[in-house]
């Protein structure tokens, strides 16, 4: 058996390049698998942290007038018997630039079973607490977050780094379980670095604790925040999609190495066979060999995978951050079942691509010695079932189809990913008999051209091989194409959108306490030719209803909810309402916009989205003691806010919500520099520098995070294509010495050497043009797919459908490209062969 | 009696914090520490504090208020009542106060600076029932706003809304003399707590030396004095339901910065409303006293307040058999002679189930007297056992 | 119509040069037919890569057709291939992505002088015709090997260069494709330079020349008729 086993191994020394072809296709594979996992496992880890800290699990109160909680409040309550605890949340900047969330907390009154408690087992010194408590105080985080400091763990327990302000942080104490970027420390500790005073953030309670909110006070139960986790499971999820079209792609190239090992083998499995090794033994020994190459492949794609996903996390970190708010850490952290559920995919998918020629082998007749190939008649019921496979795929995208399009909007992301992977499966599947069919057509067209009908014919005989990679390349192309354009169209509709909402030139963050004052002073100034004031305020949306029949009179069918949802309040003044985007309204622009000055409110896409609202439909919002109810008009776009929105007149939510006021938009007269009046509100209410922000910089930061949001999508296609790349290049190189005993006798004929080398790259070329002409609609067929289905349900708001003919030329041009490149090298390997040699090589038996 | 108590409960502070913080690990076991601190710390070095010692003289009503330049102090009630129907309950009330370091190392008073922590335990036990809450606040020595704290004069201590407050202004003379408890927790099966109105029938009574309360062969010790005279009444609410309640109840304050030797792992604690009018108040300390054993002391008060300082030799105690108790052996009934006295009596606990889960777990509570001899009652009282 | 004159040619082996053809001379006259015999690794292979031009001689020349195909370009001697010569190999060196009409015609259509008469001809006496639609695996060996002389004959080239074209035939086979090779031969008026190890199939040539140490051993027959 040993034996046995080391024959069928010997074929490997014969033919390295199938080996370094298979062994690259498991690796491939398993890398951009096992990269994108560990990315998602990172994130994970990083939600379960946030999702475990104290402040996660706590009710949470605060004023419900908006104006900061001081620890009066704290102390009338704890007096009254309330167990609150206070909390101060604030922002800091570490040198690096890093934003830091430092949380100050009173460790004596915090909910003693939240689970900070369980935040560090190690110190079992009595004197914690009073380090903790006490000056010079400690800041605890987790050791992801040291690298803001440029710090690592040898040197930083105790060390006190300072803050991109000079201030210095007390002494740093690690607990990993702490979410990244996020310092712990006493409140009186946190209150002297934020300079916050008598101030609090919020006052917390453990879950369920207080029945109803204390007077004055609004109370966010913890179940109703959202987690990172839940907000942030479609992204990873679109991550998981690309991930395993990766291991597709890669295993299309280790099924191509297969197949081709053992279709040289066959001599030799029949050899071992009549030479008494049982056909069992040899299957069992093909699995083995596959077992072998799969470990190897696995494991270096895994080492690869967590090197990839450490590249492609501080982006990916990045766009979770600023579209979810989601903290997830730059640093790799890998629990142990990501190692083994990499290995695991991996072999699953090996044995998958596998299985057919273990099939084959076990069905291998001894008798079948010396027969010749019908590989005709195999190729072409081969192409009948895919035909027929391909057509299954298509029925059941189309069913996927017909039930997402009586779904709600918003509904249905995973059957939306099922929809696209079986247009792209139909697809992959029809190609080998589209183009045999479009081959043997032109072949009968140009049999008096010699060479081109030679060509034509030989592409026939080397589409079995060759099928599977162009498959890839279909794949991968469409793909690719579809995410540019649907990330392409995204950047133009985002950039517009950008524009219209960003209407004022200068940005003002005013203290909540000296807004007004700081609102008459502006209103006085010359520069200023307009004010466009905002305000906010959580809010819940308790219940919804849409007017039945003719008559508006009639009471609204009601539907109760309880979603928080934001309550957003801005000017509609001149310079704003005419370049407001609005998605639909109910009675045209000027109505709606009438409408919202008089008290009724707009809603967001995403809100509008997932409670299926239409203008006309009402909204009954509450907030502590107050309960209103409202007619919405007017549904607006809301480009990356996670969250549902409700819009109203800045007065009127004043009035009715007493929501707090935030920034002020600053539209500046004609001909008026912003330094000039940034010099002037620093002069007169010494503002720091970053309250004041000019609309353009609003939209540089406003476009980066775009960017680097679909850096890791861009990234994901790209390297998908390269994987089919490869895919080509490899089958080119397995059969290359077969490719060259195919093109001796025609040389040996008189046609010189140039002229096939020029016909191999035009074969090769043709194929791949066809392939990407096919890659075109399928592309856009997928880009429909994602704006229309999948992002609805996983961003909740829908784009229009751009295509690019740039994208479409480059997507051609593309696949041509990587299939010149990837027959250039067999090809250059042809043309420097002895011609000799070629017409010597031995036929394979 | 349970100065003890609550100095192990006090002495626990710094670690039921640190245990509610989870930045210990040393979980719900007593604290087992390589270098002897004695129980939960109390023993530790109080370098920088005011000490407590035998020519330091108590002035009134100062001392009724905080001491924040000591490491340790506390406000410690328990009751022995009855209800309506002739039942009897017994409670517990105590606030702690731990310096979290000496007066020259204090922050300035800042907002949410500390220089005190301070922690509260209330317990209502009735038959086989026993509702125990504990809560914690920071404070600042400077500030007197705070989540808790005490004041001398009118008389108050408290953390939250549990509170021991004067029920007269601050000129009466006897603000002391008359104080309202109240305090209620919240539980499963229903809130608990009490609303109390104490009245004192006799004078404070000085325990040891004029009120230093020697606690180590060493000379180590605290300043103690208590209120042992108090007649209760008010009403009592267990698992939500609220009785008519009186009896008598017993007040210790004590405050320290060393207060047991390094060597003693604990203690057993009593105090005794005696049925002739007389109080007992007698604890061991196990281990640092001559030679390595117990050190004994005590106070034999007269009905009238007049004080005996009992001696180590004029007191006995013997465990005479245990109860197992929240997973321990704990002796729940002693034999107690104080032969001058002509007392030999036998104290036993009704209900051995008294444990207080707190951060830091000891024994507390109610007690009945036996005469030896006849088996006659002749009174009640508490008992705090702790290190076990 | 085909001359070597002094024609040397070595291969590089770890063993040092192993000279193959040592100051070879030969000549072939248009419409003869020779038989070239000798050993395994005499240099006969060799000796028929040089005449088609798919390999170079160290020094001497190749004439074909009067050209030295030395002083040829690739191109050139490619084109020469095509129109000029008819190639069999022992491996017949069919294609088998083309039809068996498809195959026979491939020379001929490569060179631009496709005749359908002849190749319809060919096809018949070949007797493949009945086959001219299956494909080339799908042929027994003598009818593979009567394929490739078909189509080596099929653009009417002025010589014919067969190397073993029946050593991986049997017997009563190997009879039947060198009649035919030979009547074809005839009719065409093309000469023949076959390389083989038999007697027997040397037998019907013109001439016959035995190849060892790189030269033509002087054979009784090797005088001009």
């Amino acid at each position: 058996m040993h034996t046995a086993f080391l024959t069928l191994l010997s074929h490997y020394r014969r033919h390295p390049g199938q080996l370094a072809m298979l062994l690259l296709g498991l690796w491939v594979a398993s890398a951009l698998w096992s990269g994108v996992e560990a990315i998602n496992a990172s994130a994970r880890d990083s939600y379960a942290r946030a999702e475990s800290l104290f402040t996660s699990g706590l009710d949470g109160l605060q004023r419900a007038d908006g104006q900061p909680l001081t620890r009066d409040d704290f102390l009338r309550l704890r007096r009254a018997g309330v167990p609150v605890s206070p909390l101060l949340e604030g922002r800091l900047e570490a040198p690096d630039g890093t934003r830091l969330t430092v949380i100050g907390i009173d460790p004596l009154t915090l909910p003693g079973d939240s689970a900070f408690a369980s935040t560090d087992n190690q110190a079992d010194n009595r004197a914690t607490l009073a380090n903790f408590v006490t000056p010079p105080w400690q800041t605890r985080l987790s050791p992801d977050t040291l690298g803001a400091f440029g710090l690592d763990l040898r040197n930083a327990t105790g060390a006190t780094p300072p803050l991109a302000d000079g201030q210095r942080l007390p002494a740093l104490s690690l607990s990993p379980a702490l979410p990244p970027d996020t310092l712990v420390m006493d409140i009186a500790a946190a209150a002297e670095l934020l300079g916050s005073g008598d101030t609090l953030t919020r006052l917390v309670a453990k879950a369920g604790q207080l029945d109803e909110a204390p007077p004055g006070l609004a109370l966010t139960r913890a179940d109703t925040q959202l987690s990172p986790g839940q907000l942030t499971e479609s992204f990873h999820l679109n991550l998981t999609a690309m991930a395993m079209l990766a291991l597709v792609v890669g295993l299309f190239i280790v099924q191509a190495a297969l197949g081709l090992a053992l279709e040289q083998r066959l001599a030799l499995l029949r050899t071992l066979r009549a030479l008494g090794v049982s056909g069992w033994a040899l299957v069992g020994l093909l699995a083995l060999e596959l077992l072998v190459l799969g470990v190897l492949g696995a494991l270096a794609g895994i080492a690869s995978g967590a090197w990839l996903a450490q590249r492609l996390l501080p982006d990916v970190a990045a766009t979770l951050g600023s579209l979810y708010g989601a903290g997830v850490s730059s640093d790799l952290r890998l629990p142990w079942h990501y190692w083994l559920g990499g290995l695991g995919v991996t072999l699953g998918g090996l044995l998958l691509a596998g299985s057919g020629v273990l099939w084959r082998a076990a069905r291998l007749s001894v008798l079948g010695l010396g027969q010749a190939q019908t590989w005709r008649t195999g190729f072409h019921r081969q192409l009948r079932l895919m035909a027929l496979g391909g057509g299954v795929a298509a029925l059941a995208a189309l069913a996927l189809w017909g039930w997402l399009a009586r779904q709600p909007a918003g509904e249905g992301l995973m059957a939306g990913f099922g929809m696209v992977g079986f247009v792209l499966l139909a697809s992959a599947l029809w190609l080998p008999p589209l183009l045999a069919a479009l081959l043997a057509w032109l072949s009968a067209r140009l049999r008096r051209y010699a060479l081109a009908h030679w060509a034509l014919a030989d592409l026939q005989l080397q589409l079995p091989r060759l099928s599977l990679a162009m498959m890839a390349l279909l794949v991968a192309l469409s793909a690719n194409l579809g995410v540019s354009s649907m990330v392409g169209g995204f950047r133009l509709t985002f950039l517009d959108w950008l524009d219209q909402r960003l209407v004022a030139d200068l940005y003002l963050q005013p203290p909540v306490e000296r807004t007004e004052e700081i609102h008459a002073w502006l209103t006085e100034r010359p520069e200023v030719a307009e004010l466009l004031p905002t305000r906010r305020r959580e809010a819940t949306l308790v219940a919804t209803g849409v007017t039945t029949g003719a008559a508006a009179e009639s009471p609204p069918e009601e539907t109760s909810l309880d979603r928080p949802v934001v309550l957003y309040g801005i000017t509609p003044g001149v310079r704003l309402m005419p370049s407001w985007p609005l998605l639909d309204t109910l009675e045209g622009r000027d109505a709606a916009w009438a409408g919202l000055a008089a008290g009724e409110v707009f809603i967001n896409e995403q809100l509008a989205i997932a409670e299926g609202l239409a203008p006309g439909a009402t909204v009954t919002l509450a907030v502590p003691g107050q309960r209103e109810t409202r007619r919405v008009l007017a549904i607006y776009p809301d480009y990356g806010n996670p969250r549902g929105e409700v819009l109203m007149a800045t007065p009127r939510l004043a009035k009715t919500f007493h929501a707090p006021p935030r920034s002020v938009g600053i539209v500046l007269a004609e001909g008026v520099s912003s330094e000039a009046l940034g010099r002037a509100l620093n002069a007169r209410f010494a503002q720091g520098s970053d309250a004041l922000q000019d609309q353009r910089s609003v939209k540089r930061l406003a476009t980066t995070i775009f960017e680097r949001t679909f850096t890791i999508t861009r990234a994901l296609t790209a390297l998908t294509l390269m994987v089919a790349a490869l895919a080509l290049l490899a089958s080119l190189l397995a059969q290359a010495r077969e490719r060259r005993r195919h093109l001796a006798p025609l040389w040996a004929l008189g046609v010189p050497r140039r002229r096939l080398l020029w016909v191999s790259l035009a074969q090769l070329g043709g194929l791949a043009l066809v392939t990407g002409l096919l890659a075109v609609p399928l592309g856009i067929a997928i880009t429909a797919g994602l704006v229309g289905v999948i992002n609805v349900a996983a961003f909740g708001w829908r784009l229009p459908l751009h295509i690019f003919p740039g994208e479409v030329a480059l997507t051609v041009t593309t696949a041509v490209g990587v299939a010149l490149l990837a027959a250039l090298l067999p090809a250059l390997r042809l043309w420097r062969a002895s011609p000799r040699a070629l017409l010597a090589e031995e036929t394979p038996a | 009696m349970t100065h003890l108590r609550r100095l192990q409960r006090a002495t626990g502070l710094a670690m039921a914090i640190a245990l509610c913080l989870g930045l210990a690990a040393c979980e719900r076991t007593p604290a087992p520490s390589s270098a002897p601190q004695g129980f939960a710390g109390l023993g530790a070095e109080g370098d920088g504090f005011a000490q407590a010692g035998p020519n330091q003289r108590l002035r009134f009503p100062e001392d009724h208020g905080p001491h924040p330049d000591t490491r340790i102090e506390w406000w410690y009630l328990t009751a022995n009542l009855e209800d309506d129907e002739g039942q009897p309950l017994g409670l517990q009330w105590t606030l702690f106060r731990q310096a979290l370091m000496p007066p020259t190392e204090r922050p300035e008073p800042a907002t949410w600076s500390a220089d005190q922590v301070w922690m509260a335990h209330m317990a209502v036990s009735r038959g086989d029932t026993h509702r125990v809450a504990e809560r914690f606040a920071r404070g600042h020595s400077a500030r007197v706003d705070g989540q808790a704290g005490a004041q001398a004069a009118p008389f108050r201590a408290w953390l939250d809304d549990w509170e021991l407050s004067s029920r007269r202004s601050a000129t009466h003379d006897e603000s002391f003399g008359h104080l309202a408890l109240s305090s209620f927790a919240p539980h499963e099966q229903g809130t608990f707590g009490f609303q109390l109105a104490l009245d004192a029938e006799g004078p404070l009574v000085l325990h040891g030396e004029s009120g230093f309360s020697q606690k180590a062969a060493d000379g180590q010790g605290s300043m103690y004095y208590s209120q042992p005279f108090w007649r209760v009444s008010g009403d009592v609410t267990l698992d939500g339901e609220t009785r008519r309640v009186t009896g008598r109840a017993w007040l210790d304050r004590e405050w320290s910065s060393q207060l047991l030797g390094p060597d003693q792992r604990g203690w057993d604690w009593f105090s005794l409303h005696l049925a002739d009018g007389h109080k007992l108040m007698a604890f061991q300390l196990r281990g640092g006293g001559e030679g390595g054993g117990d050190y004994r002391s005590g106070t034999w008060i007269s009905p009238d307040g007049e004080t005996r300082a009992l001696a180590e030799d004029e007191l006995a105690l013997s465990a005479l058999g245990e109860s197992r108790v929240a997973g321990r052996d704990v002796p729940t009934r002693w034999r107690l002679e104080v032969p001058h006295a002509g007392l030999d009596v036998e104290v036993s606990a009704p209900y051995a189930e008294r444990w207080m889960p707190t951060s830091v777990g000891y024994w507390e509570g109610e007690v009945v007297v036996h005469e030896s001899d006849s088996g006659e009652r002749v009174g009640e009282g508490y008992l705090e056992m702790t290190g076990y | 119509m085909l001359d070597f004159c002094d024609v040397h040619k070595a291969y590089p082996t770890p063993q040092g040069p192993l000279r193959v053809l040592d100051g070879l001379d030969l000549r072939l006259a248009p419409g003869e037919s020779l038989a070239l015999m000798g050993e395994s690794g005499s240099g006969k292979s060799t000796l028929l890569h040089l005449a088609a031009g798919l390999d170079l001689a160290d020094h001497g020349e190749v004439l074909l057709a009067g050209e030295s195909l030395a002083r040829l370009g690739e191109p050139a001697r490619a084109r020469l291939r095509r129109e000029s010569l008819g190639l069999v190999f022992q491996q017949f060196h069919l294609v088998p992505s083309l039809t068996v009409a498809d195959n026979l015609r491939l020379q001929a259509r490569l060179a631009g002088r496709e005749d359908a008469e002849w190749s319809a001809e060919l096809l018949a006496r070949l007797g493949l015709s009945a086959l001219a639609r299956r494909y080339p695996e799908q042929l027994s060996g003598g009818q593979q090997q009567r394929l490739a002389i078909g189509r080596a004959l099929a653009p009417r080239p002025a010589l014919l260069l067969a190397d073993e074209p029946t050593g991986n035939l049997d017997e009563t086979t190997a009879g039947e494709v060198l009649e035919l090779l030979l009547d074809l031969v005839r009719d065409t008026g093309c000469a023949l330079l076959l390389v083989t190890h038999s007697a027997q199939v040397a037998a019907p040539l013109d001439r016959c020349e035995r190849l060892s140490h790189g030269r033509l051993d002087h054979d009784p027959r090797a005088a001009r008729p």
